[in-house]
């Protein structure tokens, strides 16, 4: 796996890819330090609701997530070299696996980043709180890291339909929608931030800890499995 | 592809074909790229698709530029030996490197390579792991003369230690030079297959142009056209008889005799049609 792993990492560390990530992670420490200097601070849930679940759970992640993985296996089905991994005498799942860490290895700093310092900011140095909104948003990039993967590997314009994903999926009907809670990432992130701090997480209706963890868990294992069935089965070009 | 079979032998085997015939998409089905609706492809009697370690006797080389622009040539061979479990890697990696003759720029990213010295290190990361079969598809694409002659003496080279070759070429001529058999695909179909000659002799349908340069060709086409081995014969403005012939195994013994009966000194004879081209254009129209 450590060559694919490596090459993996090379390919996805673009000046320009780390540049957005950067602009985009950098995004949610800067409303929570302007929410805070406002007169009108938010209270916990609001903070919850407009911050942590929408912008960095339901935008952020998955926007810095998607930027690298779609193209983590789709630029290598666009550019042809998907052939030099599949023609070795390598299993599947070691392709899948480590271009899914190679993903995860690039986008985890900056959503933990942003998302310890966002909640360290908005709770005063509450490392309780700073460590579950941590911990969610990382499963979260663990959950999107996957799809992505997948996506990228079945869809020439996995970026797209990322998007229309984020957009309407994740960000306008898992608002209002309550049935579509069950099959949203961010929800699984938010109800997981939840089960892990449920002093400061208290308002709400929410998945248990262990359900929100078996979802994730499913999700998770789902799109890698749908991964490496799709790289045993495409033609490769 | 359709109605397609065919075994291939330890040697070089050509596989030649007009743009579009299917040669690409043959050799994709071939090494497990690409999922045939029908038929099987096996290779040591094994099913090539979906069959991992079958990967590690079989070296393939496809028509694109499959390199990353960013890495340096002996670090992208290394890689290729790496996921094939070579031992001894750096030892495999400098007699590839070696074998393509490109150990002064391996050490340079290959983004700053011409084409042709890209090819030279796929090619170099294709036999890292020392396969038994070679899969080349265009090999010679962007490749200078002198590349090529080189080319083709590491193919002589490595068909002699007993490989089994399969390469497709656009360029009959290579195809002629460089390969014991030939794979005719026309139309997504065998259209023939064999030594370049047997190939020839199975087309014996088709009409046979000799161009003749002699001292006395109004004398030698009225004389010729009398042979039982000769359909046509004309006269070109510029002296040359052609002569139109389906059997051309015995035009080659009676032209001479009747040249010598008549007192008629032959000075040239050349087969206009001597070639892959001539071969399949023939084919295509059929």
């Amino acid at each position: 796996m450590g060559p694919v792993y490596r090459l993996t990492l090379r390919q996805l560390s673009g000046r320009w890819r780390l540049s957005i990530m950067t602009v985009l992670a950098s995004l949610p420490v800067i409303i929570a330090v302007i929410m805070l200097r406002s007169k009108d601070a938010p209270s916990v849930d609001e903070f919850e609701k407009g911050v942590l679940s929408a912008m960095l759970a339901g935008s952020i992640a998955p926007l810095v997530v998607l930027a690298i993985a779609a193209a983590a296996l789709g630029n290598e089905v666009e550019d042809r070299t998907l052939a030099n991994l599949t023609l070795s005498p390598v299993a599947r799942w070691q392709i899948a696996v480590p271009k899914l860490l190679g993903v995860m290895t690039i986008a985890a700093p900056f959503i933990a980043v942003s998302a310890f310092l966002t909640s360290w900011v908005a709770f005063l140095g509450d490392t309780t709180a700073s460590v579950a909104v941590t911990t969610s948003a990382l499963v979260g990039v663990a959950l999107y890291a996957s799809a992505f993967v997948w996506l990228g590997l079945v869809s020439t314009q996995a970026i797209g339909i990322g998007l229309l994903y984020i957009v309407l999926w994740e960000g306008f009907f898992s608002g209002f929608v309550s049935g579509v809670r069950l099959l949203s990432i961010r929800h699984y992130a938010i109800d997981l931030m939840h089960g892990l701090d449920a002093r400061r997480f208290a308002t709400g209706r929410h998945l248990s800890l262990t359900a929100a963890l078996i979802m994730a868990a499913l999700v998770f294992g789902g799109f890698l499995v749908l991964s490496i069935r799709r790289l045993r089965r495409m033609d490769v070009p | 592809m359709s109605d397609v079979t065919f075994d291939i032998a330890p040697g070089i085997t050509g596989l030649l074909g007009p743009n579009g015939a299917g040669k690409t998409t043959l050799l994709r089905m071939m090494t497990g790229l690409a999922e045939a609706s029908k038929g099987t492809v096996t290779i040591f009697g094994e099913p090539v698709r979906d069959n991992p370690p079958l990967y590690r006797r079989i070296g393939v080389m496809s028509e694109h530029e499959t390199v990353y622009g960013f890495m340096k040539g002996r670090d992208f061979v290394r890689m290729m030996g790496r996921l094939r479990g070579v031992q001894d890697l750096e030892r495999a990696v400098d007699k590839a490197i070696a074998l393509v003759d490109l150990a002064d720029a391996q050490h340079r990213p290959m983004d700053t390579y011409s084409r042709g010295m890209r090819q030279r290190m796929r090619l170099a990361a294709t036999l890292v792991h020392d396969p038994e079969i070679l899969i080349l598809d265009e090999p010679l694409n962007g490749a200078d003369p002198r590349q090529r002659v080189h080319f083709k003496r590491l193919l002589e080279q490595l068909a002699a230690e007993g490989r089994t070759i399969v390469l497709s070429s656009h360029i009959l001529e290579e195809v002629e030079q460089l390969a014991d058999t030939v794979l005719l695909i026309v139309n997504g179909k065998l259209a023939a297959s064999g030594g370049f000659r047997a190939i020839r002799a199975a087309l014996n349908q088709r009409p046979y142009h000799v161009r003749v340069m002699c001292d006395s060709p109004r004398r030698l086409a009225a004389e010729v056209v009398g042979l039982g081995s000769v359909d046509a014969v004309h006269v070109d403005p510029d002296g040359a008889v052609v002569v139109l012939s389906r059997n051309v195994l015995d035009l080659q013994i009676e032209l001479p005799r009747l040249a010598q009966a008549s007192r008629i000194s032959l000075r040239r004879v050349e087969p206009l049609d001597d070639s892959l081209e001539s071969v399949f254009g023939y084919l295509v129209e059929q």
